[in-house]
């Protein structure tokens, strides 16, 4: 098996070599590689929204999680109907932003809109974190399976170091467009895989399998249904919780957690690049609310029932049947593990070179000392995620589990900037550094390290099986409510007034009925997909509750209200898209405004004498003084030395 | 850019679907038969299905390189078969020969199907009447000379 995963895992890297090729030959602006121009192709974005969304979700850990739990982790696929209605929602309005308002990154729409350096600082960091320590677990992860695939023959460090610079090539040399490109491929290569793989499984395997069969998980464990809506568990690490550690409120608040994968910034620089069109709405209803929930719903439990030992073993099953077929498998999650690493390494290096490096460090640089830039940026960044997966495994592992909570916790500042003018700049600050907080002491990484230099805190990861995402949601969303309602008349509420009414003046929408009526059935269809409502599907299509008399089904009630419920959340997501207009962008009718303070083009002092010190010329401050005729040597170079 | 996005398009539909068909014809020559052979032809027809509906969306035509790799492929497919029949073992011809020729019809009607559809009966066959295209002048391109276009 192992050559021909190498050839085809070769043919792949080959691919984005020469797709960055056809770009960096194209010619442009050199500027545009860093945002594409801000004209990526609509199909890109279709095809890597689910792309990212099987990603961000993890191929082998989700089959791994159904295996183990059964139907209740299968559960939370349900979610990426929330998932691709939010994705909607907030690419349109930031698309919209960016143009009215000219604000080019995540960062900047924060920083600018709510006049604040603290939000550029956040989102610097959350790129950063999904960057390097986010993207070197699923890359140390990826590698690991690889050593596995071949025997051992690529051990894990050096497949780390081959997919870092299989993957920085392209980056470097064709930037965001190439990178997009090529990732879009990938994400339609996976969407074709997982049924395909599943369905050749199910035709060649030897006895039934789900739904005939059960899904072998350990005694105790309900492989059926949602065990409860709420487990009386200490955490992760404390208590295990009887029954499954998704109960009703764990999987809503997995769903929640999943939202991370839109609010991080590298997405949201992917929403804000897309040329006007349709693709939203058909990257949300179709192919992601449609298409990749219904994917994994179908084929997640069908597949984990397969593989009792593991995804290798049942690889090297398939590869003795079909060795195409037995590569497609491992080519499944391998691809998931590296679309993840390539998507958030590049794009959090591109906005950290631009929010950071362009904007504060060398402010006057031209596009092709930009690009130079940002090609300097990525090299560093691969360099660094590999070494951070190859040398820290663990330090990445603990990082990362913080990312996508965290992410979350940018929800309450983002809906302000798109939807709620009435959300202050100190209310968001308060609720993030709260949810923060929350999340930080409910994950891993806060818990380590107080236990290590305090005392052992009571809960662990997860109390009460409620993801860290959710804890910090709702503390973040009731300070941010209680704040803002206390500071509604601030005085830079004026200058939030005047992108809503931007946005207003270019959507000109007339309020349309029914609109009510949406909300209604989104918040009862949330609360009854994944939310508490959602146990009663445990036995509500075997034991129907109108009759005393059992229904023999043959597949198990619960994926019957899985199914149900996946199909009216798109019908909803289409609503969404289609007759309230958020799956469609028009550059028509945009008048530009400015909006807050411009970016400072100038850099800070410390900054410069810093710089300065590193590539032993004078300060800015110092040449300038040296100008004028006065001696500041000591000041430019001496200060911090 | 434009037409490097729409080639990326294009790749991208048909490297997974080449894939996909790669994995089932192997298996259907190697050991799973007929059906096998028959199902590594739809993500091909798939994929074609796919191209016709990126050159309707983006207005484009198919390219002539594209036109080429695909006639090229396809006659390389034609002669694989044509020298399994001759050279092969009754067993493997037997086989494959069926699946395999059906799978090939069915792609050429898809293109004829496509022709047809795109630009008409008359239109479609003029496509490739390139006898009465070999005169470089422009005046041989007027309706009373005889040039159509």
């Amino acid at each position: 098996m192992t050559p021909l995963l190498i050839g085809v895992l070769a043919l792949l890297a080959l691919y984005g070599l020469y797709f960055a090729a056809r770009v960096a030959r194209a010619g442009g602006n050199p500027a545009a590689f860093l945002d594409a121009g801000q004209s990526l192709p609509g199909w890109a974005i279709m095809f890597l929204l689910p792309g990212l969304a099987f990603a961000g979700l993890g191929v082998e850990r989700h089959l791994g999680l159904v295996a183990r739990f059964g139907l209740q982790a299968s559960h939370v696929a349900v979610g990426l109907v929330l998932v691709a209605a939010a994705a909607m929602m907030v690419w349109n309005r930031l698309w919209l932003v960016t143009r009215l308002a000219g604000l080019a990154t995540p960062a900047e729409a924060l920083g600018r809109y709510y006049d604040s350096i603290a939000f550029r600082v956040a989102m610097m960091s959350l790129a950063l974190l999904f960057a390097l320590p986010y993207a070197a677990d699923i890359l140390s992860a990826t590698a690991r399976l690889f050593e596995t695939a071949t025997g051992g023959v690529i051990p894990r460090a050096a497949g780390i170091w081959f997919f870092a610079l299989a993957l920085a090539i392209p980056a470097i040399i064709g930037g965001w467009r190439a990178t997009v490109l090529v990732l879009a491929m990938q994400a339609l290569l996976m969407a074709l895989l997982l049924p395909g793989v599943t369905l050749f499984t199910e035709i060649t395997a030897a006895g039934a399998g789900y739904p005939n069969q059960p899904i072998a998980v350990a005694d105790g464990v309900f492989w059926d249904r949602i065990p409860g809506v709420l487990q009386n568990a200490a955490g992760i690490g404390k208590s295990v919780p009887p029954g499954g550690i998704f109960p009703a409120v764990g999987i809503a608040s997995s769903v929640v957690a999943l939202l991370g994968l839109v609010l991080n910034p590298a997405t949201l620089y992917l929403g804000q690049g897309a040329r006007a069109g349709r693709s939203f709405g058909i990257a949300s209803v179709w192919l992601t609310g449609g298409l990749a929930a219904g994917i994994l719903l179908l084929s997640a439990p069908v597949l984990a029932s397969r593989m009792p030992g593991g995804l290798v073993p049942l690889s090297e099953n398939l590869f003795d049947i079909a060795p195409f077929v037995g590569v497609g498998l491992l080519l499944l999650t391998l691809t998931g593990g590296l679309l993840a690493v390539s998507f958030f390494v590049t794009g959090g290096t591109l906005l950290l070179t631009r929010d950071l490096v362009l904007t504060y460090l060398l402010p006057r640089l031209d596009a092709r000392a930009q690009r130079l830039a940002a090609r300097i940026g990525l090299g560093f960044a691969f360099f660094a995620v590999a070494l951070m997966a190859a040398f820290a495994p663990f330090a990445s592992a603990v990082l990362a589990s913080v990312a996508l909570p965290l992410a979350v916790q940018m929800l309450p500042a983002f809906l302000g900037v798109c939807f709620l003018p009435w959300v202050s700049r100190g209310a968001v600050l308060a609720g993030m550094a709260w949810g923060i907080l929350i999340v930080l002491f409910t994950e891993p990484l806060g818990l380590i390290l107080f236990e290590a230099l305090f005392v052992e805190l009571p809960w662990g990861r997860w109390p009460l099986t409620i993801h860290s995402a959710l804890w910090g949601l709702v503390f973040n969303l009731a300070l941010v409510g209680l704040a803002s309602a206390a500071s509604h008349k601030a005085p830079d509420r004026p200058g939030r007034d005047r992108l809503h009414r931007a946005i207003a003046a270019t959507l000109h929408t007339a309020p349309k009925g029914g609109r009510g009526l949406l909300w209604s059935l989104l918040l009862l269809w949330g609360f009854l997909a994944y939310g508490p409502g959602a146990i009663l599907g445990n036995t509500f299509f075997s034991e129907p509750i109108f009759t005393a008399r059992s229904a023999t089904l043959g597949i198990p009630s619960l994926w019957v209200w899985q199914l149900l419920f996946w199909l009216l959340g798109a019908v909803l997501v289409w609503w969404l898209a289609y007759r309230v207009g958020f799956g469609r962008t028009s550059e028509e009718g945009i008048k530009p405004i400015v909006l807050g303070l411009q970016a400072p083009r100038r850099t800070p002092d410390w900054l410069a004498a810093g710089l300065a010190r590193v590539a032993q010329r004078p300060a800015l401050g110092a040449s300038r003084r040296a100008k004028n005729g006065a001696a500041t040597p000591r000041r430019a170079g001496g200060k911090g030395g | 850019m434009d037409r490097l996005d729409r080639h990326a398009l294009v790749m991208a539909i048909w490297c997974p679907a080449s894939f996909l068909a790669l994995a089932l014809l192997h298996h259907g020559v190697t050991s799973g038969g007929g059906r096998w052979i028959a199902a590594g032809f739809v993500p091909i027809l798939g994929a074609f299905v796919g191209h016709v509906i990126v050159n309707a969306v983006l207005k484009t035509e198919f390219t002539a390189g594209e036109t080429a790799l695909g006639a090229g492929a396809y006659a390389l497919a034609l002669v694989g078969l044509l020298l399994t029949a001759l050279l092969g073992t009754k067993e493997l011809v037997a086989a494959i020969f069926l699946p395999a020729g059906i799978g090939l019809a069915a792609l050429l009607s898809a293109v004829i199907i496509y022709l047809v559809i795109r630009f008409g009966p008359r239109g479609a066959f003029e496509r490739f009447e390139v006898v009465r295209d070999n005169n470089p002048r422009p005046a041989s391109r007027l309706p009373h000379r005889g040039g159509r276009r």
